[in-house]
């Protein structure tokens, strides 16, 4: 098997705030083989995002990367001088923002940030990277009569498309796309998410697919790294973890989220209560208050990530018995109850 | 892509503001106490001069009919006679106006060039030694009464040091074949040195505060973090994304500051002896000489509703936004 082009060893991610330490990610771990699309998935404040820009290492004022390891094609980002990282910076590991309209420069025309990126960058002349913006805007399926235009002339599912073409306009071996269709309707997110899945294919990309959306991570991911309150839960390929899931977050999370690929008649149940303190994690397992399933061994051990089976990594102390949980976890009353 | 109709609009509007303020100007002066010939008539004049204004501003006709003679007439540029200075008020206005504007322009320029580049620079040194120590003083410049700082740099550059002289435009004796030699010879700038700085240390608070605190609100916003991540340089991060942005709303206030600017004007004017516009309304309304109070009043709305415009037209010009809606 290819070694990984991304490998994330337990890596925690602090913010300080007063005297505060809030650890928004913690020990995580997980790799991203070559030419793959890998979901991370989980609720909001789980440290997604967080996870997500420590790869940029574009962090944070108050952010530090406080331990572990992030070995990309060879080199390991978290101690990579800031100038070697800055080289590494979009030519290698480019970033589809959330929000295409505010990542977008509104004073400069479209094509003026593609180009930018394209010389600075790139290297390019001026007419060179103005070809490349044409042919970049032909893939993404926009019209490259409107380079010429301004970011607010551009409708939401447009933007979202030349944040795709921006990014990859230098041709990185990783792509880390942070919800880059949360704001889209359904229908347009289909479309882009087409898209991408199709241009990863052809340029034999590596994608990083950041969503709370486990219906994104159904339609598009290969793997899925799912996480709960800093912590990575459960990583293994998505097919498993859509029919044979072992822990009981992951079991929850497909119950709360519809299908995209069909209208989606099953009935949603949301996981009651909310993610611990960051500030002040409880000890044991984080998911406990809120898991149907918790004992006392729970709440007070924390779970390890172990490898389950080839592939397959879990963090739950009864990962074993997750045949019978996941037939209980089906029972919609399952999850109303845990407060 | 229609970038012309807003403008159109706005030019409207301050053509619009421009006729409120010449018909309060008609109200005020004709609805002094006294004879309504007070306004435009000196007791002292001579018995033809005084025919002539009676026709010329139609003054023996009622009021409606003298508005209408009185628009027309500004239309042709006629302001009627100084008392003071028995001669035409256009004539005198077109003497001072370039005094007021060279002043209140190189002094709004500094004010703003320094602003500008001061206030992106301290949001960058956010929290360091020296942004602590700047901000202190940036405000207390925004405090000083502007004769005040007038008289402490006329006292240190002039009196103690010599460097500047005391006041006027130019030193006795001198002559200059045109308006433009005059203006750009040393005589003149050294002149315009002191009553310069004064203004524009007077002006130079409002844009670094806006700038610093659009810089700061525009270095949070995802894209100048997109910027970085993209691996751009720092200028680009900084400049390019950050300061270009952050200008927008100091481009605004740019028009605003004009305003007040020529209040500080009739002040600064007065300590420097800077003969302009200020200057002469302050000693026309301490004179009686209603004619030219009147001009001198009328031409410097002008002037205010002029710079709105500019900053207007240059708003729309930065903001793609605005011009391309
Ligand atoms: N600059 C910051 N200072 C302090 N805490 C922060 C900062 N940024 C994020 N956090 C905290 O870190 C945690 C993780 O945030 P993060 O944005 O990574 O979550 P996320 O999974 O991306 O959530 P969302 O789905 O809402 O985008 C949250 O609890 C958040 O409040
Ligand atoms: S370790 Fe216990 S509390 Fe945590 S998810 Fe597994 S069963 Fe639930
Ligand atoms: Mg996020």
């Amino acid at each position: 098997m290819d070694a990984p082009l991304l490998s994330v060893k337990d890596v925690s991610i602090a913010y300080k705030v007063g005297a505060l330490d809030i650890v928004a990610v913690s020990n995580a771990r997980f790799d991203v083989p070559q030419g793959s699309i890998v979901g991370l998935v989980g609720e909001s404040g789980c440290g997604k995002t967080t996870m997500a820009r420590a790869l940029t290492r574009v962090i944070a004022d108050n952010a530090r990367i406080a331990a572990g390891q992030m070995q990309f094609a060879g080199q390991d980002i978290v101690s990579l001088s800031e100038k070697d990282m800055n080289s590494l910076r979009w030519r290698d590991i480019a970033f589809i923002p959330q929000s295409a309209m505010n990542s977008l420069d509104p004073v400069y025309r479209v094509e003026y940030q593609i180009v930018e990126v394209l010389r600075d960058r790139g290297g390019m002349s001026k007419s060179t990277a103005r070809k490349r913006a044409v042919e970049l805007f032909e893939m993404v399926g926009i019209d490259p009569g409107r380079l010429r235009d301004f970011p607010h002339q551009f409708s939401g599912g447009m933007r979202q498309r030349a944040a795709i073409a921006l990014a990859l306009a230098l041709e990185p071996k990783l792509v880390v796309a942070d919800e880059p269709v949360t704001a889209l309707d359904v229908i347009i997110q289909r479309q882009i998410l087409d898209q991408l899945r199709s241009l990863q294919r052809e340029l034999g990309l590596s994608v990083i697919m950041v969503t709370h959306d486990i219906s994104v991570v159904a339609y598009i991911c290969d793997r899925t790294v799912v996480m709960y309150a800093g912590k990575v839960v459960e990583d293994c390929d998505t097919a498993t973890l859509l029919n044979e899931p072992l822990h009981p977050y992951a079991m929850g999370l497909k119950n709360a989220f519809p299908d995209l690929h069909s209208a989606g008649t099953g009935i949603l149940t949301p996981i009651a209560g909310s993610p611990p303190d960051l500030a002040n994690p409880p000890h044991g397992c984080r998911f406990a208050a809120r898991c149907p399933f918790a004992t006392d061994q729970c709440r007070v051990e924390e779970p390890a990530l172990t490898e389950d089976a080839p592939g397959h990594f879990v963090a739950c102390h009864r990962a074993a018995e997750a045949v019978a949980l996941r037939e209980e976890a089906k029972q919609p009353g399952t999850w109303g109850t845990a407060a | 892509m229609n970038s012309l109709k807003p403008l159109l609009i706005r030019t409207l509007q301050l053509a619009l503001v421009l006729w409120a303020v010449v018909t309060i100007l008609f109200l005020m002066f004709r609805l002094m106490p006294g004879s309504p010939l007070a306004a435009y008539i000196d007791p002292t004049f001579t018995e033809e001069q005084q025919e002539a204004l009676i026709r010329q501003f139609g003054l023996d006709k009622p009021l409606w009919q003298q508005y209408f003679t009185y628009l027309v007439n500004l239309l042709k540029g006629e302001l009627g006679y100084s008392f003071r200075y028995r001669a035409p008020v256009a004539e005198r206005i077109w003497l001072l106006l370039p005094n007021t504007l060279i002043l209140t322009f190189s002094s709004l320029i500094v004010a703003y060039v320094f602003g500008i580049l001061a206030g992106a620079w301290l949001a960058w040194r956010r929290g360091s030694r020296v942004e602590v120590a700047a901000l202190p003083v940036v405000l207390a410049t925004r405090a000083m009464p502007e004769f005040w700082l007038g008289m402490v740099l006329l006292a240190i550059f002039s009196f103690s040091l010599g460097w500047f002289p005391a006041g006027g435009t130019r030193s006795a004796g001198t002559d200059y074949s045109s308006l433009w030699a005059l203006y750009t010879s040393a005589d003149f700038l050294s002149h315009l040195a002191l009553p310069m700085l004064t203004l524009a240390i007077y002006s130079q608070g409002l844009p670094l505060l806006l700038m610093r605190s659009n810089m700061l609100d525009v270095m949070k916003e995802d894209f100048v973090t997109m910027a970085k991540v993209k691996g751009l340089s720092s200028y680009a991060v900084v400049v390019r994304h950050g300061a270009r942005n952050a200008l927008l709303p100091v481009v605004t206030s740019f028009a605003i500051a004009v305003g007040y600017q020529l209040q500080g004007n009739v002040v600064v004017e007065s300590v420097f002896s800077w003969p302009g516009l200020g200057r002469e309304l302050v000693a026309a309304v301490l004179a009686s000489d209603y004619p030219l109070a009147q001009g001198a009043f009328l031409m410097i709305a002008i002037v205010v509703i002029a710079m709105n415009l500019i900053a207007d037209l240059l708003y729309t010009f930065l903001d793609p936004r605005i011009s391309h809606a």
